[in-house]
């Protein structure tokens, strides 16, 4: 039983020093050399309950995993796995975190976990080729096992969604009981596998929301991949970039984040603080981008069919998200309970707009929602007393 | 015109040694070996001999003992004037064929330096025709000013080399050109072909597919190069797809890290060429010019975005085909090439030579091999014997 030890981050001055001298060798403005981290640093630690624990992963080594777990004062809350994806990190739950812990008459509770992917944040990285998101997968679901969660529910986006995917798929209906996911990629349908949805989405007509959405996939596809065509094939070459060069890690990184969401204000501080992360992690910034690699090459990885979870699934549609799907081809992601179109939003939704993806979350597992108890005995409401009579 | 010398400025020299000695590696998977991209010894040993062994001032002398280069200024219309470097060497002997060299990514005027002597040799075969060579810096690599304003592509490029021939004084030319300089000098052979441009060689052969496919009728090299090209589109074309679309995004890495820029570069060195025996000092020599480039190495990654965005991407089929005659050299371990049947996408072929060894950068790879082609595709009993009107590479 591997132990669990608190957390703090606590990045060390000479790698602060090594930061600063690179970023005074550019012409850059000076505001970039001073970038508070230590008070950032503070107030994630203040933030977010961070601890870090051994995790066995079948075939591989032993991962030292970074994670986030608060639980709410609701004994009976649901607990529910966050699993970020690239260019995020554990920091995706900090706005969502207070949310979900809260107890109330009016909305389920949540028990949070949120870790730092493999090679992210300040988890450890795989050490050897072959660590595929089935891996990461397994990371996750022992990591909620050795907490005590042997029942879960999970929400996720980017990676997360494939990540959830698998879980729901290999740990489903024993272990994880729903997943919801706010980047539900969806294949074409095909006639033979889901005829009827298939004739259903060929006599509807697209709504406009379905039609931008369309062309937003489009334009995503053609302008928008290159950084996955790099990593997915030479992520050791690009990785030499990413950590010699705080510059060119803040432009790959602050390029999505300001492309891939809904007009969020980013601050500054907010960019730096995310990209810092990026920098200072444990596995270094060329780790992260392994999983592209290594999806592309697992037998199972970018076979979508492989994975056929049927427990069931809550999606949330935020407009400017990199692939917008027909909303009928969402039917085949999973055992589809709950759907809510939103209209402003993008690809980083709990950072972007936590308070929908709570409100969505609330729904789907409140009362009188379709996912209302699915972990037994942990329904996220206060238990009712039963007067004495 | 003025002749020049390179001459990189100390603090360049002590930049670039200070961001050395910051340098920091990313880890490694065990046993990866290239699968995921350049190895991580390789590039520490480089980055160590580059910071503390390598002589740059020496490979610079040598640079210019060897190549003798000029800058100029050329005008390019909607894009102001840009100030051109090119290498220029005529002949030893006789009348040279006027041939234009160019180059393409991650390549330079450097690639010129092996077939320049053999070109233009004045000892030797006199049944073998001898050239002019001008090799330019394309703008925006080596020591070229690079355009200021989006939307520079094929067209541009041909237009500044096409003028630089006719500011030399050279009203007729021939040209070769591998990578982007394949493209380069078919858009030069379609603008200004048959006029001025009186033939092309090239040594990569990409276009198409037609209408109609007999893929049963290829040979086992055709669907080689065919395999091939699919091959690198599947697993070796992420830089193509960034440059691409995120050149600057790119840029900012590039600029910033003498280690990012040797690897992302160092990696088509070696992956691209036929075994070829790099030295530390050839390698670092390279990526030098990329680092010390005029423009900046972000610069040089905008071409693909340009010709991207103006529908001529790689392979794609232009609708005008050149009709002056074209002659092909096939490298082994090119990134791939086309059946015969598809070469009417290209250009007229009269002239292919097959090579047994040898890859994309055929010029520095086999220097030889491509030098004995244009020479006997332009000698005296070659298909492009005397294009050029009183310079047909012999005397008189």
């Amino acid at each position: 039983m591997s132990v669990e030890l608190p957390f703090q981050i606590s990045i060390p001055d000479s790698k602060l020093d090594l930061l600063r001298q690179k970023l005074a060798l550019t012409e850059f403005p000076d505001e970039l050399e001073n970038t508070g981290w230590n008070y950032e640093e503070a107030k994630l630690n203040q933030d977010l309950p961070q601890f870090t624990k051994d995790i066995d992963v079948n075939g591989f080594e032993t991962l030292n995993i970074h994670y986030v777990h608060q639980k709410s004062s609701l004994a009976n809350a649901i607990p529910l796995l966050f699993v970020h994806g690239w260019p995020g990190s554990f920091i995706e739950v900090r706005k969502i975190l207070p949310l979900l812990v809260q107890s109330s008459p009016q909305f389920p509770a949540f028990h949070v976990v949120a870790l730092s992917l493999p090679g992210f944040g300040f988890s450890e990285g795989a050490h050897k080729p072959g660590f595929a998101p089935e891996q990461y997968a397994e990371v996750a679901h022992n990591l909620m096992l050795s907490l005590g969660y042997h029942e879960y529910v999970t929400q996720g986006g980017d990676w997360g969604y494939l990540i959830t995917r698998i879980i729901a798929h290999k740990y489903g209906g024993k272990h994880s009981k729903a997943w919801h996911t706010n980047f539900p990629l969806a294949t074409p349908l095909n006639f033979s596998v889901n005829p009827i949805l298939f004739l259903q989405h060929l006599f509807t007509p697209y709504t406009a929301a379905e039609k931008a959405g369309i062309e937003r996939s489009k334009r995503f596809e053609k302008e928008g991949q290159g950084y996955f065509h790099e990593q997915s094939t030479k992520p050791q070459t690009l990785g030499y970039s990413l950590a010699d060069s705080p510059v060119g890690l803040l432009a790959w990184i602050y390029e999505k984040l300001a492309t891939w969401t809904d007009s969020y204000p980013w601050t500054d501080d907010e960019v730096l603080t995310w990209v810092t992360i990026f920098y200072f992690s444990r596995a270094g910034p060329a780790a992260s981008i392994r999983i592209y690699y290594e999806f592309i090459h697992s037998a199972n990885g970018s076979q979508p069919s492989s994975f056929e979870p049927t427990i069931p699934l809550g999606v949330s549609h935020f407009p400017e998200e990199l692939r917008i799907t027909p909303r009928k081809f969402v039917h085949s992601v999973g055992n589809l309970v709950f759907q809510v179109e939103h209209s402003t939003g993008g690809h980083f939704a709990a950072y972007e707009c936590p308070d929908e993806l709570v409100d969505d979350l609330r729904e789907m597992f409140g009362k009188q929602g379709p996912a209302f108890g699915v972990v037994p005995g942990k329904n996220g409401y206060e238990q009712r007393i039963r007067a004495n009579l | 015109m003025s002749s020049y010398k390179i001459d990189i400025p100390p603090t360049a020299l002590s930049t670039l040694k200070s961001r050395l000695e910051n340098a920091v590696f990313p880890d490694e998977l065990e046993d990866s070996g290239w699968a995921y991209g350049a190895p991580l010894a390789d590039i520490k040993r480089l980055v160590a001999r580059w910071r503390d062994g390598f002589d740059w001032r020496h490979e610079e002398q040598k640079l210019n003992a060897e190549l003798p280069q000029f800058t100029r200024d050329i005008e390019v219309d909607g894009f102001g004037t840009l100030n051109i470097h090119y290498v220029h060497k005529k002949s030893e002997r006789g009348l040279g064929i006027p041939l234009l060299f160019v180059h393409g990514w991650p390549g330079s005027f450097l690639e010129s330096r092996k077939i320049v002597p053999l070109l233009t040799a004045g000892s030797g075969d006199a049944r073998l025709p001898v050239f002019d060579v001008v090799a330019l810096s394309l703008p925006g690599f080596g020591f070229s000013e690079g355009p200021k304003k989006t939307g520079f592509s094929f067209t541009q490029y041909a237009e500044v080399s096409h003028k630089l021939m006719l500011a030399l004084g050279y009203t007729e030319y021939v040209t070769q050109g591998g990578d982007w300089g394949a493209s380069i000098t078919k858009e030069i052979a379609r603008r200004y072909g048959g006029e001025h441009s009186k033939a092309w060689h090239i040594n990569l052969i990409l276009a198409g597919p037609p209408a109609t496919q007999d893929p049963s009728s290829y040979t086992a090299i055709e669907k080689d190069g065919l395999a091939r090209f699919q091959e690198y589109k599947r697993s070796g074309n992420g830089y193509y797809r960034i440059q691409a679309t995120k050149p600057q995004t790119l840029g900012y890495s590039l600029a910033d890290s003498p280690v990012g820029l040797l690897a992302w570069i160092y990696e088509k060195l070696v992956i691209w060429t036929d075994a070829y025996p790099w030295t530390d000092d050839e390698v670092l020599t390279w990526v030098s010019i990329y680092w010390f480039s005029r423009a900046g190495p972000a610069a040089s990654l905008r071409i693909y975005y340009e010709v991207e965005h103006a529908g001529q991407e790689v392979g794609s089929t232009n609708f005008h085909i050149p009709t002056i005659p074209l002659g092909f050299s096939h490298f082994p371990k090119e990134l791939g090439r086309i059946p015969k049947s598809w070469y009417h996408l290209v250009g007229n072929v009269v002239f292919e030579v097959e090579h047994d060894s040898g890859g994309h950068f055929a010029a520095h790879e086999k220097p030889e091999l491509l030098v004995g082609d244009l020479q006997k595709m332009f000698g005296k009993s070659g298909p492009a014997f005397g294009v050029v009107l009183g310079r047909n590479g012999y005397d008189g």
